[in-house]
């Protein structure tokens, strides 16, 4: 039995290495239209011959891999570095649509979300709900069968380039917090909704504010029922990103042999408290690489993810930000040059890592909150009576 | 890679912390005076036979490899338990296993298989250093053979131990001796050690008869490799024990008519005790459950073990003591002797900075002579 298992895998991951080889597209274009078009080529590309979903159900045009496969699917992807699904959260709407999505919303959207004919991004954060989202107040008014939807939306990833974004909306009374709120899906271009980017800390444009004025919103656009939107955006959706965690371990790796061997090229190595830095890291990257590992070991013989999924983001995201610190601080003045300026050290890339990492332990729930979760979640350490449950 | 314990191995796991639920009393020891529990000791080779897991069945042992003896040490380390066992079974039988002699392996080996025989090995001079190719004790080899002179420190139980094994400069380089606990000549002294868990002893050796166990220096290093990825085992099980006290602690503990463990100070801590507790588990399990096929992967493996272990092990049972309060400060609560145990084990085999720089080397980071070495 292990033995088919095991030639089957074999003989899937030749499958995927030989599409690859025929379809892969190479280097990406440079401009923000022109990788875009190219992301959601690839995108369609892999769709139309049966690579796209590797977790997905085939009749939403998903693979249905069973879990194992969708490691090797994952490793095989990153092996030839082809881009990323563009937008943001479609793996996680995509979910929400398969699980709690009426039969025409799935035939309307996750055909085309798997090919990127739909770009997806988020709208869960307010101005004054972040870290408490129950808290938020953008509201839907129940019209006939649509909702007219009001409020602010902010920390959109990517939603400059959504075609549609899903939302958390009050459909209760003010107070009603998570018991009062509801799961819409947004066609971003609706009269009423305007998207700004943000500029961030490190000069980019890379998530935006939605404002949305009176938007009409079809009731047949709300995933769940009505004010059931907390808990369903709050399920957890199976294991596909725990399928990538090996890749994710694979990409910090990279990043970790490209700082030696620029602090080997500077000659700073033989500073002991330098390579004794860059040990450190270079054990870290390990750990990761072993917690993905036994994450999908766990996955694999219980079920379960384990307990080091739920480290794991913390650990990573920390790490992220002690790597481009020390980066930073091993470049010495050169550390501090933009990514313009003609002397700087290859294109800035760890000045501005440095930046963009503070959103590490900021961006999809902060360190705090996640500390907060391992401590109530994993450990068992009584609720705090101030948080709402999960 | 593969990380993950068989049902068997999960089995050999659920005795082994039966047993020690049972049997292994950390204060009874410590009202002894000796880290040594020789009951203890004789009722793991008679009830599960534990001392000759790793050793061949040819020489009366059950054969079992890496990844059980990982299972052994990471429930002995948060029992505080049977501290012989990391000398015996953790540091001698690999340096036996590995020294190429088969008269001298089945001398030895079934009198550790069986629990008779305590062995260890001894390394450590004045200079505190871990380098298996520098010794300054001698062995002058004379009509009746080698003799040994020379003082060596931190030699782990050291004094309860029937086997030692010692490294001596014969002249032509370091090599590997096997010297009687009772030889002539040899004089031991049990360390004061802050650790009180923990049994080291200063040797010192005027004229000891000893026999040749390897000429080749890779033998004590492979040895000493193989206890620094047993050791991050016992360091992880001890950093889960001090998590574990920790939480439960908090859960029970009031103040301000609520847990305190309710607090986000306390709950954000145990958080980061939890992230370093997985990250020890992770790094010794990958060290145990990977082959290494050449020194040099055991050499890695043994370092990133030992650099990540290490650091997790100080680090939560520093916080497991912060988190107790006052009665974590008392001799009378246990989470001292793991605070202790983890800063012994911090620099047992290496410190963490000498073990930064070897992976450098090992890793590429720096190359072979830039750093001193």
């Amino acid at each position: 039995m292990a033995t088919d298992d095991a030639t089957g895998d074999e003989a899937f991951r030749a499958s995927v290495r030989a599409f690859l080889k025929e379809h892969a597209p190479g280097r990406p274009p440079r401009g923000a239209a022109e990788r875009l078009a190219f992301a959601k080529a690839w995108a369609a590309t892999k769709f139309d011959h049966g690579f796209a979903g590797p977790s997905w159900p085939r009749e939403h045009g998903g693979m249905d891999l069973p879990f194992p496969r969708q490691v090797i699917y994952n490793e095989e992807m990153a092996r030839v570095r082809v881009p990323a699904h563009p937008g943001t959260g479609w793996d996680m709407v995509g979910p929400t649509v398969i699980k709690y999505g009426t039969p025409e919303q799935q035939a309307a959207y996750l055909r085309p979300t798997l090919r990127a004919d739909i770009v997806w991004a988020q709208g869960f954060s307010e101005p004054d709900a972040g870290s408490d989202l129950p808290g938020l107040r953008t509201t839907a008014r129940r019209d006939g069968d649509h909702y007219v939807v009001t409020g602010q939306k902010v920390w959109n990833t990517n939603a400059d380039k959504a075609d549609m974004l899903f939302v958390l909306v009050r459909t209760g009374t003010r107070e009603s917090r998570q018991k009062g709120i509801s799961y819409l899906l947004v066609d971003a271009r609706a009269p009423g909704v305007t998207v700004r980017p943000i500029r961030d800390m490190t000069g980019r444009e890379h998530f935006c504010e939605i404002f949305f004025d009176e938007v009409r919103v079809p009731v047949a656009d709300r995933v769940g029922e009505e004010n059931e939107g907390w808990r369903i955006a709050r399920t957890t959706l199976g294991h596909e990103r725990s399928a990538g965690a090996l890749t994710q371990a694979a990409f910090y790796r990279r990043i970790v042999d490209e700082l030696i061997a620029l602090a080997r090229e500077r000659g700073a190595v033989a500073d002991p408290g330098v390579r004794r830095r860059l040990a450190d890291f270079d054990v870290r990257v390990r750990v990761m690489n072993v917690h993905a590992a036994r994450t999908i070991a766990s996955i694999i013989a219980t079920g379960e993810p384990g307990p080091t999924s739920s480290v794991s983001r913390l650990y990573n995201s920390v790490f992220e930000q002690e790597l481009h610190e020390f980066a930073v601080d091993l470049l010495g003045p050169f550390g501090l040059l933009g990514r313009g300026d003609p002397d700087t050290v290859q294109r800035g890339r760890w000045t501005t890592g440095w930046l963009a990492t503070r959103a590490s332990t900021i961006g999809a729930g902060t360190a705090e909150i996640h500390r907060n979760t391992i401590a109530e979640q994993v450990l068992g350490l009584p609720r705090d009576p101030a948080m709402p449950p999960r | 890679m593969e990380i993950a314990f068989t049902p068997e191995q999960e089995e050999l796991r659920a005795v082994l912390r039966g047993f020690l639920a049972e049997h292994a009393d950390r204060r009874r020891l410590l009202d002894s005076g000796s880290p040594h529990d020789a009951e203890l000791w004789r009722r793991m080779a008679t009830g599960i036979a534990v001392q000759g897991l790793a050793v061949p069945e040819e020489y009366g042992g059950s054969g079992f490899g890496a990844a059980e003896m990982c299972v052994v040490f990471e429930e002995l380390g948060g029992a505080l338990a049977a501290g012989a066992l990391l000398a015996t079974a953790g540091l001698a039988v690999p340096a036996l296993l590995a020294c190429g002699d088969e008269e001298i392996k089945a001398e030895h080996l079934p009198g550790i298989a069986d629990g008779s025989t305590i062995a260890t090995l001894a390394l450590v001079e004045a200079d505190g250093s871990w380098d298996a190719e520098a010794a300054r004790t001698t062995a002058k080899e004379g009509a009746d053979g080698f003799a040994i002179d020379g003082t060596k420190y931190f030699v782990l139980d050291g004094a309860a131990a029937d086997l030692i094994l010692v490294t001596a400069d014969t002249g032509a380089g370091t090599a590997l001796f096997a010297v009687s606990g009772t030889a002539p000549g040899l004089t031991r002294r049990a360390h004061e050690a802050v650790d009180p868990t923990r049994e080291m002893a200063r040797l010192d050796f005027a004229s000891v008869p000893a026999r040749l166990v390897s000429r080749d220096p890779a033998v004590t290093g492979t040895a000493l490799d193989h206890a620094r990825i047993a050791l991050a085992a016992e360091q992880a099980g001890g950093a889960r024990w001090c998590l574990d006290a920790a939480v439960g602690y908090a859960k029970t503990r009031h103040q301000f008519d609520r847990p305190i463990g309710e607090f986000q100070a306390i709950k954000h801590r145990c958080a980061d005790m939890m992230v370093a507790v997985e990250a020890a588990r992770s790094a010794a399990y990958a060290a145990a459950l990977t082959p290494h096929p050449d020194p040099a992967g055991l050499a890695v493996a043994a370092a990133s073990a030992q650099i990540c272990c290490s650091r997790a092990y100080t680090e939560v049972a520093a916080g497991a003591v912060q988190i107790h309060g006052g009665i974590g400060f008392t001799w009378e609560h246990d989470v001292h002797l793991y605070y202790k145990r983890a800063k012994t084990d911090e620099v047992l085999f290496g410190t963490p900075d000498w073990h930064r720089d070897r992976l450098a080397r090992l890793s590429g980071i720096t190359e072979e002579g830039t750093d001193g070495h």
